[in-house]
């Protein structure tokens, strides 16, 4: 299964090295393939130098692309996270 | 899209440019990375005049105005400058003439002076453009240079792409990046990839955390871009998979269009996977030098056994046996 959805980044920061980290550790415990796009740049979010790479400023706006079995539940955590600024609190 | 502010801030230093005219029309795009002097259309040949490039004047084309009736100029100058030119620049610091300026400031197309010569002009921003309009990608994985061999290693996360590539480095071969390569085809034929400007030379090992590559190893240790030669996925052995033995099919993938020498190399326990690398490079190279290993071993077998076989005949063949 393959599911699309666009986030925004929520916090104030960007997205830095720590939510990136909450990323990466959170897709540990799923198995589906998970791709971020931002402007031109596709890259495997399972990555952390990947994420980084990108630099999304505050408000940037990107597609999550996830496939696999569990896909449903793995884009609903990745946008619960999103949503609630990765728990990290300012 | 690419547009004419870009390529200000980008390389307007480097070109030495300076804006004269047209501030208003900075934002707008160049659609295609040519160059133009316009010296034929100014003389009056108005077919397949090409409109969205870039325009130079030179020694030639601003001498040939201001030998032109005043009355001619504007005339002449608006089949060159059409609402669609994206930038016009004046080499060798002209005062560029007033109907330039106006039709410039009238279109809002930015107006440059710049201190070097037309050809020199045209084949930086040619080279330039070129650069920023070649068909790129970017790609998860790690690149090396390895024996002078640009070898891209690619895999599923923690399979150990990046301990494999600090392994390398300790053996004295270079980094370019690791875990993002952005690859680039360049003049249609060849691949050449780099890391990106923020992450570059850095590293992430499982344990450890971000590491900088170029202050732990030195500077001997990496390389800002390299060519693209062979690609290397590993994988965790499968043994059901059946694996290469031979080497004498050769495998391909296709990166931008480009087909790359490809290779599986599976990862267990007692595999040295570093060794096993530095060899598919030197492999490489002595394929490039014209010598195949596998081939070459096939070509001797085939003659022992036509040798043996003539020799079985000549046996057979002999009454007196």
């Amino acid at each position: 299964m393959k599911l699309i959805r666009t986030v925004k980044v929520k916090n104030d920061l960007g997205l830095h090295t720590r939510p990136a980290t909450v990323i990466v550790k959170m897709l540990q415990s799923y198995k589906s393939s998970v791709h971020f796009t931002y402007k031109k740049d596709i890259i495997n979010a399972r990555s952390i130098m990947s994420i980084l790479m990108l630099a999304l400023r505050k408000n940037a706006s990107i597609q999550i692309t996830v496939e696999g079995d569990d896909a449903e539940e793995t884009i609903s955590a990745l946008v619960n996270a999103f949503e609630n600024q990765f728990w990290e609190k300012l | 899209m690419y547009s004419v502010q870009n390529l200000f801030e980008q390389y307007g230093k480097e070109l030495d440019l300076n804006l004269v005219a047209g501030q208003t029309g900075m934002t707008r795009s160049i659609k295609k990375p040519e160059v133009h002097r316009p010296g034929l259309s100014l003389a009056g040949y108005k077919k397949s005049l090409p409109t969205n490039r870039i325009l130079v004047f030179g020694k030639v084309e601003i001498s040939y105005i201001r030998e032109l009736p005043k009355e001619e100029r504007l005339e002449r100058l608006k089949w060159v400058i059409t609402p669609s030119t994206p930038a016009v620049i004046i080499a060798r610091k002209y005062r560029p003439p007033t109907e330039i300026v106006q039709l410039c400031a009238k279109h809002k197309i930015p107006l440059f002076r710049a201190s070097h010569t037309a050809t020199t002009l045209l084949s930086k921003i040619t080279f330039l453009l070129m650069e920023e309009f070649s068909p790129s990608v970017t790609m998860h994985g790690t690149l090396v240079e390895v024996f002078g061999v640009g070898v891209l290693i690619q895999g599923e996360s923690s399979v150990g792409k990046s301990e494999a590539a600090l392994g390398l480095l300790e053996r004295g071969h270079r980094l370019i990046s690791d875990d993002v390569v952005k690859v680039k085809k360049r003049e249609g034929a060849y691949l050449v990839g780099s890391g990106p400007e923020l992450t570059r030379h850095l590293m992430e090992i499982r344990g450890i955390g971000i590491i900088n590559v170029a202050h732990l190893y030195g500077a001997v240790c990496v390389r800002p871009d390299k060519g693209l030669d062979i690609a290397i996925k590993l994988e965790e052995w499968d043994d059901r998979h059946f694996y290469d033995r031979v080497g004498l099919e050769e495998k391909f993938c296709d990166i931008l269009g480009i087909s790359v020498p490809f290779h599986i190399l599976p990862v267990k326990p007692g595999r040295d996977v570093v060794l096993l690398i530095e060899t598919i490079a030197l492999n490489h190279r002595l394929k490039d030098m014209g010598y195949h290993s596998a081939k070459e071993f096939n070509v001797k077998l085939l003659e022992a056994i036509a040798h043996r076989q003539k020799r079985k005949k000549i046996h057979e063949a002999d009454p007196y046996r």
